[in-house]
């Protein structure tokens, strides 16, 4: 079971799409159109992308509005002060470290058992990390694997025999167990950890998190590109642009790349909810976000053991995490469909 | 195909090789002190780290380190732990820092119990799935197809680890519906009941996938002409479906299989951490938590190697079924 979206997302997606197709051509195909509108065009019509793009935009909202929406909770009673994101609150729970109040108008889901901090606001801070983790890593990654797979399928050669030995070589690597041992060696690498306050330690965890996640993460989109542009390369228009003397540079990124656009974006698409479970099960299992940074994954670890006492801790970042994912994830698919109609039979 | 099998084996082997370099390098040669993490003081001071470098043979040069290593692993190692030797057997993979036992012994005591959960998952997987795909393929575009997609397909977008999580919240221990598991050396008979759950719940997320590719697979064949020629020869539809079809249909979803059992037998991790199985993927998680590299590096690389192996197998496998793969 691989969390990384390189592993077997390739050869998944391979062994899902149909070859000989006798399915008839779809009747909105019209002339004058860039298979990127044509795809766009159906995107718009398909229900279920349209409810998980809301779905999506609503998160966003939340991540970006966290600070405000925390601040439109009211002042609680017994504290006297409103609820922020980090503020420790030990009047709000009691010897045993259970919360005295429920979901209260000043914290609308209760606040976290033994710190009493805010859960409302760990939650909307939460649904930060996951967002900028799952699209700079899609991104990243992406740049990587589209750059490595060009390379490799258009220079071909000593080249090609090298990059594709590497991605055989990382495939092979036991990815998770990996990124979960090479986090903690990276950032000791980066930061020393005596001298710098957690909130520091917490940054650099942050963007070791993205840098790990993406060096293992590239290799199945490097796989798709070299595959389809050693296709590519031997077409007429091709070969035409390089007799006419166009440079290599101009010939990968003028002609070869803008037919990869479609298989590029539904890979990153799938990427991005790919990655975000990355992050919040290498939370979940000790080598995700620290404190002080807000990450569901973690709240979902620190709950667990409470979760039959006290399931208000556990069921916000649950229900966060797997509606975000469950969202990203489908309307990857509705992307890929609409790029590749014949998927969807 | 001696020339394919022979490359081929031969790329396997620098894969592995790398993985070893690799991971040695990464691990010893990388700024993480093993030291620091096993003082026994709450600080350490400098000689009493440098004597803790020193007894696990960590001042030595690199090379040397790594070529002891590298012996060690066809002719073995003998170890002096506190007076006491300690005999490492082929393929020795270093002694724990914690245990002082053989970093093998560790692993392979420990592999059974992953084992016997893979096992369970493939079957679940493979019943559940093949038989909802070959239904959904069947049945294509009714509202029974539509359901048995779409459920697989939001089942299979949730985070594994969640849907892992609350089920074994919720199933042992809140609702004590199925057992919690137990340690193998109870005997295998006791072990087993508290596989069901995790057998049940991570199949039933694996089969998500093998749904939509036996569906796919299945309604590609069923469109081929000799499938045609079957019916029109009056074969009754559950012979055709189940015989002429199916077979076709399941070549590529062995590829995918041969590829998942790998990554199970080297990625349940999580699985095993939830549901508390001390398999190899816990002991692993164990030994990242205590700074213990030798379990660490030695998990790497067994897995590394049933990894390799698996695809070795099912790339030879996949030549004699279609010669065309030997060419390119």
């Amino acid at each position: 079971m691989s969390t990384l979206p390189g592993a077997a997302a390739e050869i998944r997606a391979e062994a899902s799409e149909p070859r000989s197709d006798a399915a008839p051509a779809p009747s909105d195909v019209r002339t004058g159109r860039s298979p990127g509108r044509v795809a766009w065009d159906r995107l718009k019509k398909d229900k279920v992308a349209l409810v998980c793009s809301a779905i999506i935009l609503f998160f966003i909202f939340v991540a970006v509005f966290a600070p405000l929406l925390v601040s439109l909770q009211s002042v609680d009673p017994i504290t006297g002060t409103k609820a922020d994101v980090s503020t420790t609150q030990t009047d709000l729970v009691d010897v045993n470290g259970y919360p005295i109040i429920g979901m209260t108008s000043a914290h609308w889901l209760g606040v976290e058992k033994g710190l009493g901090r805010d859960l409302f606001a760990r939650w909307a801070y939460g649904a930060r990390p996951s967002l900028v983790i799952g699209f700079v890593a899609a991104a990243a990654s992406t740049v990587i694997g589209v750059t490595l797979g060009l390379l490799a399928g258009y220079l071909g050669g000593v080249v090609d025999r090298a990059i594709s030995w590497f991605i055989d070589f990382m495939l092979s690597l036991p990815l998770l167990l990996l990124v979960v041992a090479v986090v903690p060696i990276v950032e000791l690498r980066f930061g020393d950890r005596g001298s710098l306050s957690a909130g520091e330690t917490s940054t650099i965890r942050f963007w070791v998190i993205i840098a790990v996640l993406v060096s293992f993460g590239w290799m199945g989109l490097a796989r798709l590109v070299r595959g389809e542009v050693k296709s590519l390369r031997e077409r007429e228009f091709v070969q035409a642009a390089r007799a006419i003397g166009v440079p290599t540079r101009q010939v990968l990124f003028r002609e070869i790349l803008p037919n990869l656009v479609g298989p590029i974006i539904v890979s990153a698409s799938i990427a991005v909810p790919a990655y975000i479970t990355a992050e919040a099960t290498l939370s979940f299992l000790g080598a995700g976000l620290v404190e002080p940074t807000a990450s569901w994954g973690r709240t979902i670890a620190d709950a667990q053991n409470s979760f039959a006492r006290y399931p208000l801790w556990l069921w916000p970042p649950v229900l966060g995490i797997s509606l975000l994912v469950l969202a990203m994830s489908l309307l990857g698919d509705s992307i890929r469909d609409a790029f590749d109609p014949n998927t969807r039979r | 195909m001696l020339t394919y099998l022979l490359r081929r084996i031969a790329l396997a082997l620098t894969v592995v090789l790398a993985t070893l370099v690799a991971s040695f390098l990464l691990f010893f040669a990388g700024p993480s002190d093993p030291a620091q993490a096993m003082c026994p003081e709450q600080r350490c001071s400098t000689d009493r780290l440098n004597q803790i470098r020193e007894s696990l043979g960590m001042n030595r040069p690199l090379i040397a380190q790594f070529s002891e290593y590298f012996t060690g692993l066809f002719v073995g190692r003998d170890f002096q732990v506190s007076g006491d030797t300690v005999q490492c057997s082929a393929p020795c993979l270093g002694l724990s820092f914690l245990t002082n036992r053989p970093v093998s012994e560790e692993i392979f005591s420990r592999f059974p119990a992953t084992v016997l959960l893979t096992v369970g998952v493939v079957v679940v997987f493979l019943l559940v799935g093949v038989s909802t795909g070959v239904l959904a393929a069947t049945v294509r575009g009714t509202a029974a197809d539509r359901m048995l997609v779409g459920g697989s397909q939001i089942f299979g977008s949730i985070p594994p680890y969640i849907l892992l999580l609350l089920f074994a919240l919720y199933t042992t221990r809140l609702y004590p519906i199925f057992p919690q598991a137990g340690s193998l050396s109870d005997g295998v008979i006791q072990f087993l009941p508290g596989l069901i759950a995790p057998w049940i719940i991570l199949g039933l997320i694996t089969a998500t996938g093998y749904t939509r590719y036996t569906r796919n697979s299945m309604i590609e064949t069923l469109s081929m002409d000799y499938v045609r020629t079957a019916r029109s020869k009056g074969i009754s539809e559950r012979k055709v479906v189940g015989k002429h079809a199916l077979r076709a249909a399941l070549s590529p979803v062995l590829t995918i299989l041969g590829l998942d059992v790998a990554a199970l037998l080297s990625g349940t991790l999580i699985t095993e951490r939830i549901f508390e199985i001390d398999g190899i993927g816990r002991r692993a998680l164990a030994a990242l938590g205590q700074d213990d590299l030798p379990v660490i590096m030695g998990t790497v690389l067994v897995t590394a190697v049933i990894v390799v192996s698996m695809n070795l197998i099912v790339d030879i496998a996949y030549s004699f079924v279609d010669p065309r793969v030997r060419l390119s």
